[in-house]
């Protein structure tokens, strides 16, 4: 491509007044060109406040008008867009609220939550496998297929573990009148996200079974799952109640729809 | 030029900007009979699946559409976003649109995304980095592009060509078609100081293939400028220029009415496009002018 001079630094230039207030007007401008510009920063500041808004509508419920505009102000200052599409804006923000409002984690888990959802919404589609289908797929799995067993996921499924009841929260905060619910619960617990047919939707799980979904997602096989659960040096007895367990959250999660397609690999 | 790209013939028509409250409108059992095609913007569907795409794909099978797109950011120094790119001509592939367009602006640098439609200094430099950016899309996409003339708020001291000089040579240059918003030439004319006459004078108005009508904020006491808002219905001198546009243009074009902010219910933008439509028959000579 043939270089450009000037032009590069010219956007360059624009940008920064455009990102920055206190920047200076790029060379060669004026008074005249101060009023366009602000007319463009405007622009820019309002777009990308309602993109925020959009995206983290219960945040700013539980938040409060004041606070959410100003952590929707240190996010952009913080971390301006550079993704074509503008929704990508909100990337992050659970993070920018876990560092401003650490006395409040339920704040940066509820961002967590939103963002994960809204993420869900466009992901390829994939129809879930029924627990029949796969009961029936499986029936003739030896020991060596079920230990080789790797599962695949919802389209952009997201796993956390969480310190607060998110169901709870979120269904306090439906509707124009939201009360925050007290959510915190006793032991950590886990949350899954992903797209229900058209919806995005989660579930509140427990710990254990958040981090074994973000493992098997990862790639780990359903025999990696169990040694993970059964810790080191298990006995029998341990393993049994290890495979157990995997069973069990295998059985959740078809029976969420949220495992889309398996590879046992043993099998010829 | 890389090679002509293939030629988007005329198309005559009237349609609308679809945004999400109208879909249930376009899906009804009872078509939207006065709507010859419509137009999204193509970003929000540059997903890999879900409801809103499934909807356009629906949308499709009723009516032509026209994907317009905000963010390729054609103006920009250091070239295009491949990743934009790929997912453009991915949702063009699927909807088989009658043509893609993008607006004469850029919108990034290489470290940030401003999303808005930044004006561009009108000199040959940029003017060379327009052309082989367009080249490139165009190339990508293996169809021709239209560009819109943005609303602008500001120009650039270094400027060496009118905008219409620069549009002239852009699609001269690349094969690309031009897509008139009617309103960006009203507001730009206003804020900058030239004649909207002289700037439909000086297209190659062969090039058109598409119109753009929409609201704008007027110009204050306080605030000298005039603001490109979609946000209201068309203000009158613009339907006036548009007239004027119409008995200029020599070629059918596509027509419509474009709202982003404060959408009223379909009725009223069906009633704005009848207004274009009335124009369309006057300047065309086969409707009498109250």
């Amino acid at each position: 491509m043939t270089a450009a001079p000037g032009l590069a630094e010219r956007q360059a230039a624009f940008m920064r007044a455009i990102l920055d207030a206190d920047a200076p007007l790029p060379d060669g401008w004026g008074a005249a060109h101060a009023v366009g510009l602000g007319i463009y920063r405007g622009n820019y500041r309002h777009a990308l406040m309602e993109a925020l808004a959009s995206s983290f509508e219960r945040t700013g419920k539980a938040l409060g008008a004041d606070d959410f505009r100003q952590a929707r102000i240190n996010h952009l200052i913080a971390d301006p867009p550079s993704h074509w599409t503008i929704d990508a804006c909100g990337a992050g923000f659970d993070e920018t609220c876990a560092r401003a409002f650490a006395p409040m984690p339920h704040i940066a888990e509820l961002a967590w939550l939103e963002w994960a959802m809204l993420d869900c919404v466009g992901a390829p589609d994939a129809p879930p496998i029924t627990p029949a289908d796969f009961a029936e797929a499986s029936a003739r799995f030896g020991d060596a297929q079920w230990l080789s067993l790797i599962l695949t996921f919802a389209p952009r499924a997201k796993a956390a573990e969480v310190a607060h009841d998110l169901a709870a929260l979120w269904t306090s905060l439906d509707g124009e009148a939201a009360q925050l619910a007290p959510a915190v619960i006793a032991q950590r617990g886990g949350c899954l996200v992903w797209r229900e047919g058209e919806r995005a939707t989660f579930v509140m799980v427990s710990a254990e079974n958040a981090c074994a979904f973000a493992a098997m997602q990862a790639g780990a096989r359903y025999g990696d799952l169990i040694g993970l659960i059964a810790g080191d040096d298990p006995d029998d007895r341990t393993i049994a109640a290890a495979a157990g367990a995997a069973g069990q959250m295998l059985g959740l999660w078809l029976a969420h729809g949220l495992v889309t397609g398996f590879t046992a690999p043993s099998i010829a | 030029m890389l090679s002509a790209p293939p030629s988007i013939p005329p198309f005559s028509g009237f349609g609308l900007g679809l945004r999400p409250p109208h879909f249930d409108d376009f899906l009804s059992e009872e078509p939207v009979k006065s709507v010859d095609f419509v137009e999204v913007i193509a970003e929000n569907y540059m997903v890999e699946g879900g409801r809103w795409l499934r909807l356009l794909g629906l949308v499709r099978e009723r009516l032509p559409v026209i994907l317009h797109a905000v963010s390729m950011s054609i103006g920009s120094a250091h070239g295009l976003d491949c990743d934009h790119l790929f997912r453009l001509k991915a949702l063009a592939d699927r909807i088989d649109p009658l043509w893609v367009s993008d607006h004469l602006c850029w919108t990034r640098t290489s470290a940030h995304n401003a999303h808005d439609l930044l004006p561009l200094p009108l000199t040959k430099a940029a003017l060379q980095v327009v052309c082989e950016n367009i080249d490139t899309a165009q190339s990508a996409l293996g169809r021709a592009m239209l560009f819109e003339n943005p609303s602008s708020y500001l120009t650039f001291p270094e400027d060496e060509m009118s905008e219409w000089e620069f549009l002239s040579d852009m699609a001269r240059r690349t094969g690309c078609y031009l897509l008139l918003d009617v309103n960006n030439i009203y507001v730009s004319a206003r804020n900058h100081g030239f004649d909207p006459h002289e700037y439909l004078a000086g297209l190659p108005l062969d090039r058109v293939r598409q119109i753009h009508l929409a609201g704008h904020d007027p110009a204050t006491l306080q605030r000298p400028v005039i603001i490109d808002t979609h946000d209201r219905e068309v203000a009158g001198e613009v339907w006036a220029l548009y007239a004027h546009a119409m008995s200029l243009i020599g070629q059918p074009v596509a027509t419509m009415i474009e709202r982003d902010e404060n959408i009223p219910p379909l009725a009223e933008l069906l009633s704005e496009l009848e207004r274009a439509r009335t124009i369309v028959g006057v300047a065309a000579g086969t409707v009498v002018s109250a």
